[in-house]
Formats: structure tokens, sequence, C-alpha cells
């Protein structure tokens, strides 16, 4: 066994605000680690070289839970208010095992539930959160489609402040993020799925669990007597960061569904990806399947 | 008293395995557990490439060498040899270097961090040569005729004519069939550790299935006497092959620095290490060519099996030899043709792994069997029923099955288990507007128990068992086998054998650790071999120990009357009588290998099975899914249908992955996955719902009647689920494993 990740420097700060203070300084900067089930895979295998210093963000309660709210009252999350709250506010630290078991994003964000289910398995749904998966940054992360479709905003915090940077341009490019060295992905906001519209979400894995997906697709939308009214559509692993879909979405709203539309959204959304060869599965499959996966969704959508 | 016939205690129940407590609570003790005093780590230099010439070794001189110890092939007191089967592997690769990752010194330190980093210091110049790293570059030339590519080693066997053969058949039906490398995986990686003793010799321990082979394989490069080798097992963590012939090359890395430094030095792969520089399945390319009758005769089968051998042969001649013989049998056919063949790459020597061979070659087999029904158009049950050996038929190399046939009989119990027939007219092949895909394929095979050929004989096995005071100071019996506890279950099945040999208790049964120091040599734990052969000598070393106890009893005034275990084996221990009885593995004198031929009695039993599969694959995505599997098996007596099931479960998981997920690539002459994420194995989530069901055809030649069940899981799974997915879908899959990416790449061709 690697003992590499013996030699670094834990900090284990018990307020947001000592965490900032300790990453606004460059002589006590670390690491942030949230689960660690990304960085110690990585640091054990060589991937990343293991830091001098890290942060455990584990008991930062400021960080946690699951909120509804209004964001356009600029109303502070945790505070509920009466009448209908379009937003959900999630707390960086939330476990895939808290996201799939939450009826609050069960109800609201079924297709994030969904994801959340198919991360790893029991032990890392236990252990990985959210704000882990977002800035881990990888083209298969499972939760990011799921959060693109529902306009996630990402809330950072750092010692002057906060900033709220929509998911879509949070990717800078492959594993690269729009992250301050003096921040810290604090929240995020996102809005529900409203009524009349559905979403779902599909993984293709090598395997039912402990799976790196070959690709995974999320939509959200909503059909009125056949017409689209509104369509979001997120992919991940057929890009350097998942994507927003966003050539297709114009295209289909407004058209009518029909068995003749099917076929050409099949095509349509092949022709608008360009996936690469890996390990876990080729260009050409990923191509095919992605067109196969929004058809899938809309046949769901055209049957009810 | 026949086989058949003897009433038992133990045997037949499905007592839970007698480690149980000790896995679970943590207490085993792996190599890795052990605590070895003053013991340095040792770390391999390797080649970084695939071919080529090495220059020398270039050691950074500004690192401080006076702190580790380097052994090279200077330091290799004997030969610098593996024994193996052709002598020509190196310990130490030396001159020409034949794969990546081939060991050319070792490092050892107080610290693994210290080793490891020293290694790093080490550079190997290396004049790089052209490589040969795919088994498909080597077909590609034998199909031209080119005979350039290197050949480790051939066999064919021959019955009949297969030209008369193809001359009366209706159809001829031809296929290739190829599937790549498969990991063993393992639980626990490779580890051992070898310390120096005072004599002058060395004590290896660690995880491993075959105690003796290390001696075989190292006394001469480490020039000692094999009784100066001493080599035993702690608990070891799976093995499936893969701790069969390895671990004598990782116990020569361990001595050679340890013999060196005078400190025990100790090697544990991680697991990167262990994926990358360990042996694998040896990929396969077979061609079938056979001929068949409208009614179904089958009237000649010609196969060409190629095996690539990796860098050198070590066992991958035996390796082909079972392939060989479980490429064309199972079936009625007067004409055969097998064209055994290993070749070389430049990558790690392909080595053991459960099946050896036979997986491959069945894997063709079974699929071409579907197609040759097709051909003359029968159901794949029916032309399995027609044409599969039964009692009295005689195999491709002219062994006659004279008892213990479980032949029809695991075909029929199957078929009905899974319903076969009716679940026939479901399949959606030429369907099209499915949302899902369903079909149910089948595969029959027997699979040779115990070593190929003259194997059993040669090695001569012998079980030894031990009348002793156990730790409680009450009498008890030692198992002294070199058989080891692996994870497959022989500490339990040995038990029960003993303990109903012996007429006790199995709590008073134990079975320590193989140690050559203490143990004859019963062969390794390989072949499907150790509850049928060397369960057989413990049964007969136990009947004898019984057989002195109760003489002993009727001689001595006060025991006479019904004695109990206790008070008879206390006055006998007290008497400084033999504690000890042996018992050698004898095959019937009428059983005849000719290896030159290839024709005799290949194996001294068989185990048949029948798999049956039923898939379901997505139309959108093409993703397969496998949710039942169907499973007939003669295993002979059954010893404990728990573990047996276990075993069967376990290893038709494994070839579930063999068939639909394991794959390793190979880039730049190095395998392209090195952990558990990329190397992607089944989880529980993926097997299917197992129906397992025995028929027993005890083996009458050696008590209690056992056959083998470590391998045959493997065989069949990965044909049954190609056939069920040519039901479902009309596509005939060749090429393991079977991933949606190549149904969608056969789809886009039809
Ligand atoms: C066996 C196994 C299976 C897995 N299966 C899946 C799977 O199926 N699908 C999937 O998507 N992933 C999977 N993963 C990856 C991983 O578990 C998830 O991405 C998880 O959500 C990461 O969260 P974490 O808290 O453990 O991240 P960490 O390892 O703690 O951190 C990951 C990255 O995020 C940064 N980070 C963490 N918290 C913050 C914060 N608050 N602000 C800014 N940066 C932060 C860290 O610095 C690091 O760069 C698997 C991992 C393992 C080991």
């Amino acid at each position: 066994m690697s003992t590499s990740c013996e030699s670094i420097e834990m900090a284990f700060p018990s307020t947001l605000s000592e965490a900032l203070a300790l990453q606004a300084d460059e002589r006590t900067r670390g690491r942030l680690i949230s689960g660690g089930t990304d960085l110690m895979a990585q640091w054990e295998s060589g991937v990343l070289a293991p830091p001098p210093r890290a942060i455990s963000l584990q008991s930062l309660s400021e960080l946690r839970g699951i909120h509804e709210f209004d964001a356009s009252l600029q109303m502070e999350p945790g505070r509920p208010r009466p009448g209908s709250l379009p937003s959900i506010s999630i707390g960086a630290l939330t476990t895939h095992a808290e996201l799939r078991s939450s009826p609050l994003i069960q109800q609201h964000l079924p297709a994030l539930a969904a994801a959340a289910a198919t991360v790893g398995g029991a032990q890392i749904q236990a252990r990985g959160t959210l704000a882990g998966n977002v800035a881990n940054a990888s083209p298969a992360g499972d939760l990011i489609p799921s959060l693109l479709i529902a306009n996630a905003s990402v809330i950072v915090a750092s010692m002057t402040g906060e900033r709220q940077i929509p998911l879509a341009n949070f990717y800078l490019g492959y594993r690269k993020i729009d992250l301050h060295p003096d921040e810290i992905i604090v929240r995020f906001v996102l809005k529900k799925c409203p009524e009349g519209s559905r979403e779902s979400f599909r993984k293709l894995g090598p395997r039912a669990a402990q799976a790196i997906s070959k690709i995974m697709c999320a939509y959200r939308a909503r059909v009125q007597d056949g017409l689209v009214q509104c369509f979001h559509l997120a992919l991940g692993s057929v890009a350097p960061t998942p994507i927003r879909l966003y050539d297709f979405e114009t295209w289909i709203e407004g058209q009518t569904l029909s068995t003749a539309l099917l076929d050409e959204a099949e095509r349509k959304v092949a022709s608008l990806v360009s996936p690469v060869a890996d390990i876990r599965s080729t260009a050409e499959y990923r191509q095919w399947v992605a067109g196969r996966l929004v058809r899938g969704f809309l046949e769901e959508l055209l049957g009810g | 008293m026949t086989v058949k016939d003897r009433q038992f205690n133990w045997i037949g129940k499905g007592v839970s395995r007698v480690d149980v407590d000790d896995k679970v609570r943590g207490r085993a003790l792996y190599v890795d557990d052990l605590d070895i005093p003053g013991c340095w780590h040792g770390c391999v230099v390797r080649s970084p490439v695939a071919h080529g010439r090495l220059k020398g070794l270039k050691k950074d001189p500004s690192f401080d060498w006076s702190q580790v110890v380097v052994a090279g092939p200077e330091d290799i007191p004997g030969v610098n040899i593996m024994v193996m089967h052709d002598r020509s592997m190196p310990l130490l690769g030396h001159d020409e270097i034949l794969y990546l990752g081939e060991p050319l010194a070792v490092v050892a330190a107080p610290t693994l961090q210290l080793a490891r980093e020293a290694a790093r210091r080490i550079r190997p110049e290396i004049e790089e040569l052209p490589a040969t790293l795919h088994l498909r570059d080597v077909v590609k030339q034998f199909k031209a005729g080119d005979s350039s590519w290197a050949r480790l080693s051939a066999q064919t066997l021959v019955k009949g004519d297969v030209a008369r053969g193809f001359a009366d058949a209706d159809f001829v039906v031809e296929g290739e069939y190829t599937a790549g490398h498969q990991e063993q995986l393992y639980i626990e990686p490779q580890g051992l550790v070898a310390i120096p003793q005072p004599d002058g010799g060395i004590f290896i321990q660690g995880s491993m299935q075959c105690p003796y082979y290390i001696v075989h394989e190292l006394h001469e490069a480490l020039n000692l006497p094999p009784e100066k080798l001493r080599v035993k097992q702690s608990a070891v963590g799976g093995a499936f092959g893969g701790k069969e012939d390895f671990p004598s090359m990782l116990a020569g890395y361990c001595a050679l620095p340890a013999l060196k430094s005078g400190h025990p030095v100790k090697i544990v792969y991680d697991r990167n290490q262990d994926i990358l520089y360990t042996t694998k399945r040896h990929p396969v390319w077979t061609r079938y060519k056979t001929g068949v009758k409208k009614d179904g005769t089958i009237t000649a089968i010609q196969v060409d099996y190629l095996l690539d051998g990796g860098a050198y042969l070590t066992v991958s001649d035996v390796v082909m030899y079972r392939g060989v013989l479980h490429s064309a049998n199972g079936y009625r056919c007067e004409n055969v043709y097998v064209n055994g063949m290993v070749c070389r790459t430049h990558t790690f020597p392909s080595g053991a792994f459960r099946g050896f061979g036979a997986p491959q070659a069945i894997w063709g087999l079974e699929s071409h069997i579907d197609r040759m029904a097709e051909a003359c158009g029968m159901p794949p049950h029916i032309f399995r029923l027609r044409n599969c050996l039964r009692q009295g038929d005689s195999t491709p190399t002219g062994q006659i099955l004279a008892s213990s046939v479980g032949s029809p009989a695991v075909l029929e119990k199957a078929l009905e288990a899974a319903r076969f027939e009716n679940k026939l007219g479901l399949c959606t092949r030429g369907k099209s507007g499915v949302k899902s895909y369903y079909g149910i394929g089948l595969s029959f095979f027997p699979h040779g128990s115990g070593f190929t050929g003259d194997g059993e004989s040669k090695i001569n096995a012998i079980g030894a068992v031990e009348l002793a005071l156990l730790e409680d100071g009450r009498p008890g019996v030692n198992i002294r086998v070199s058989s080891t506890e692996m994870g497959q279950g022989a500490l339990t099945a040995l038990s029960q054998i003993a303990a109903d040999a012996v007429g006790i208790d199995m709590a008073r049964i134990r079975y320590p650790f193989a140690d050559t120091a203490l143990v004859p040599n019963s062969g390794p734990t390989v072949a499907s071999r150790t509850t049928m052969v060397v369960g057989s000598t413990v049964f007969s070393a136990a009947m004898k120990l019984k057989q002195a106890l109760s003489q002993f009893a009727k001689q001595e005034p006060g025991l006479s009357g019904p004695a109990d275990f206790e008070r008879v084996a206390r006055a006998y221990l007290s008497k400084g009588l033999p504690p000890r009885f042996e018992h050698q593995f004898q095959l019937p004198a009428d059983v005849h290998w000719d290896q030159k031929t290839f024709q005799g009695d290949a194996y001294p039993g068989y185990s048949w099975g029948c798999n049956i599969a039923e898939v379901e694959i997505d139309a959108a995505t093409l993703e397969i899914k496998t949710p039942r599997v169907f499973a007939c098996y003669d295993i002979g007596r059954v010893i404990n249908p728990l573990l047996a099931k276990g075993q069967l479960e376990g290893g038709l998981t494994q070839a579930l992955g063999y068939a639909l997920m394991e794959k390793l690539g190979i880039k730049n002459g190095r395998f392209d996955a090195d952990r558990m994420q990329t190397y992607v194995i089944p989880t529980a989530l993926d097997a299917p719902a197992y129906d397992i069901r025995f028929v027993e055809f005890p083996y009458d030649h050696a008590e209690p009647g056992a056959k083998g069940v470590g391998e045959i899981p493997m065989d069949g799974l990965a044909p049954a689920i190609a056939n069920a997915i040519e039901a479902a879908t009309g596509l005939r899959m060749t090429d393991l494993p079977i991933t949606p990416e190549k149904l969608f790449e056969e789809m886009k061709k039809s």
C-alpha cells in the first residue's frame, strides 16, 4: 500500500469563517476535502500528487441542509415564507444518500434524486458529496446533468463575500472550474421542476453499480397537447465537460411530438455531440446512444 | 462396499465453513498481517518496454545506495532460470527483454517508501526492438500461411479422418471465436515474504496455491537442496489460478535480496501492480470447421486452437493441452482433428486461471454447436441431446466413459428446470419493433477433473492424517496435505471427509496451513483435483487411522467393547504408537495415457455441466441483462452442497464477467486497465438469479466419490449467453466480452 497520503497536514476548521480564513492565506491554504471519495482515490493512484495541506469541510454546518426558497425575493435560504417557493438550495456537503432520500429532492428535483441513486455503491453514496461531484469536474460526474437542467447556480464564498455562478459557466474546460484559490463552494441553488413539467435521468455504465458512466443524460420538459413548450437537455461523458444541448433545445421547442419527430430528434442529437473513445466505450456508440436516450425520453413524453 | 452405497454423517451436509469465524472477525492472518521482526520491503525494477536488448541498469549516483540492497542476476546463487515447463524464462531478465514489466533487479530496503524510491532511481537502458503485442496479429500471419510467428508449443489430437467426415456431411459449418485476457482479481493481492534461516536456507511464507511448486521452481536458482527451502502458506484471499505459477516468480524476487541482505524481505503488490504484473488467462483464437448431416449426426470436427502464451512458455503447453482436450469433447463424433498451438507475444506470460484453457475451448465449441444445430434445422437442445456423449461412449482421445457419466442427466435436468422449450418460443430473433429483445441459450460440457493426461500418475499425490492432542488437550486429527485453503472451502470439505472416515465429530479435525516442512506432497491446489484426488487420499489415510485404532482397541485390555474415540486415541498416543497415516493416490491399473499420440484416458474422470442463460437486451441502448441462469452439474458426490453452490455461483459470476464485461487492452505494451475502476467485473447487482441443481454420479475409483467443481463453473456461461443473444437478436457474437458497443457494430453491419 502506498503511504503517500500520510504526509498530508490536515486542518479541521469548525466554522465556515475559520475555513475561509485558512483559504485566504497562502501559507495555511489547503486542498478542500469533503467526502474524500474522489481525492483519496486520486492521491492513492497517483493521478493527483498529494498536497502538503488539506482542509476538511466535514464539520461546517453552514454547508449542509436542503431548503425551499424564492430566489426572486432575495430571501435567505432556510427562512421559509408562505406562498410558492420556486427554488431549492442544497448545501455543498449534502451526500448522495441524502439527495436520493430527501422528500424535497424526490418531489421537486426527481432527476437529481435518480442520479444520486446511481452513484457508486452505498458506501460512496454515504460519503460522497454534491460539491465534491461538481468540483471534481469529471465529464462523467453523474449529478451534473441533473443540476444543469434545473438551471443550477453555484454559490461560492470567500472572505470578501459570495459569488453566484451559473453552473453552465462554472466549467471552463476539461477538469477546469471557475473557483478562485480562496473560495469554497457553500451551496447550490436550483429551480424546482415546475408543476406540469417532467424530468428524468438515465445512466449507462459498464455494470449495474460501482460504474463510471459511459454516458448519462437528464432532461426536463413541459409538453402540452403534444406541443413541446420547454425542453432542457443535459448530457455527460460526451464532451470534455457535462453539457446542456442548447441547439437541440431551441430546435425542439415549439414542435409537436410525433413518431417522425422522434426519428429526427434521434439524428439531431447524434449530430450535435462529438464524444471520444475511452476505456469505457467507443465514440460511435456514445454518439448513437445519445440519440437513442433522448428518443427514449421523447417516447416517454409522447406516451403521456 | 462400493462408493455409491456408503452412508455418511458429515459428507453431503451443507455445514458452514470452518474458517468463517476467523475470516469474518478479521482474525485470519494474511501475509501482510504477519509480524516479522526486522522485515524489509522489496520492490521490483522492471523493463519499461515490451521488447528490447538490455544494455545495463543505470543507478542514480546522487542516491545513497548504502541504505538499500539491490539484487540483480549476478546475485542469483544458482542458475538464472525458472524451471516451469521448458526452462526458458529467467528469474531476472537479461540480454533480450521479452515483455514490459519483466523483472530486471529487486531492491530491498527497511521501508517500502525507500525501496520504491531506490527502484525509481535505477534506469534500465534498453535498445528497443519491434514487439508483437496482439494475438490478432499472429492469427493474421497464421491464416496467411506465414509461419514466421514464434510458436512456443503445439499438439494435435487426431481421431478417425476428418476428410472422410466432411465428405459424409450434408453441411459444413465454419466459425471463428476469440477472447482476450482475463484477470483473476482475487481480493488479496499477491504477497510473499522470504526469511533467511540460520542454516543458510530460506523460509517462504504467504499467499499461494502450490507450496511445493515454489520449492521445485527455486531450488536450482537459489542453489539450495529442496529441504532447505521451506514454504508455508498464510491465509489466502482468493487465487483462481493466479497464485499457481506466479508466486514462484514472486518468491524468487523476495528470496534474492533476502539472501543478499540477511533480512526477511516482503513484497505485497498493490492492486495496480497486481493487475499489471501478474499472469492472466490466455487470449484465444479458435477456428471450427465441422460437418453435420441433415439428421443431426456430427461427421467431423476440425479445430485450430491458438493461445497467446505471452513472453514465455511457463505452463502454457499444459493449458493448451487442456484446451485441445475440451475443444471437441462432449459429443459423439468419429472424426476429430484438433491443432493446438501456443504463440509468443511480448506481453506478460499468460498463466493459470480457473478452467486452464477449457473455458476458451468451450467458448468456441458451444457457440459453434448452436450454429451446427441451426444448419440442420434442429433446436439447440435437441441437437445436443441427440449427440451428447453417454455412458459407454468414447471421447476424442478414445477414452471410454465407463462410469460416473452425468450426461445426458445434466442436460435433461437443466432443460426441465428452465422450461427451456417453452421459452424458446418467446425469443425475439427476427422480430422488429420490440422494446426489449429476449433470448434463451444453452451450453453443455464435460470438464476433466484432476491433472491432464498422466499428470496424476506422475505426481503420485500423498495425503496424510495425524492423530494428535489438539490445543484443548484432547485427541483429534490433523490433516497433512499440501493443498491450500484459498477461499474455495478445501478446509471444510476435507475436514468433513476426514471426520467421516475416522468416524468422529468434525470439531475434532484440524487442517493447519500447508507447510512443506510438515506435509507430504499432495500436489498443487489446481485442476479441480483437491476434493476428488486429495480428498480421497485423506479419506483412505483416515480409514487407515481408524483401522489402527480399532485394532489397538481390540488388543488393549480395558478398551474392549464399544470404546469411544477419545479413550482409545489417548491410550494409543500414550503408548507412543505411530500417529501418522498416509495414502498415495492411485488410478486403476487399466488407465492409460499416451502423451505422444494424445490418445487414451485424458482425465481420471469428468464432471458434467449444462448452463442455460436468459438475456434481455434493451432495444434502445443494447444494454445486456442476464436476469436468470439455470445450471445443472454432475460433480460426483457432493461433499458440501452449500460450499459447492457457493463455488458455482461465484464461478458463474466470474464467467459472466468474462462473457459481458472484463477486458484488458494493450497500449504500448502495457495493459490499459490497471485498477478496479477500469477493469470491470460484475457486482452482486449484475449477478442473475441462479437456479443451481446437482445430479450425483459419484466417481467410483476414489472414495468418497467426488469429482471436480472448482473450474467447471467458468466453462459454459459465455457461450450460453452468446447463444441467448443470438436467439434474441439474430446476431452471432464471436468475441468476448460481448458489450453493447460490439452489438452496435454488428447491428450496423446487418
Ligand atoms: C468506488 C467509487 C465509486 C464512484 N462512483 C461514482 C459514480 O458512480 N458517479 C460519480 O459521479 N462519481 C463516482 N465516484 C466519484 C465520487 O465519489 C463523487 O464524485 C463524489 O460526489 C465526490 O464527492 P466527495 O465529497 O467525496 O469529493 P472529494 O473527494 O472530497 O473532493 C472532490 C473534489 O472536489 C473539491 N471539493 C470538495 N468539496 C468542495 C467544496 N465545498 N468547495 C470547493 N471544492 C470542493 C475537492 O478539492 C476535490 O477537488 C466514485 C468514487 C469511488 C471511489
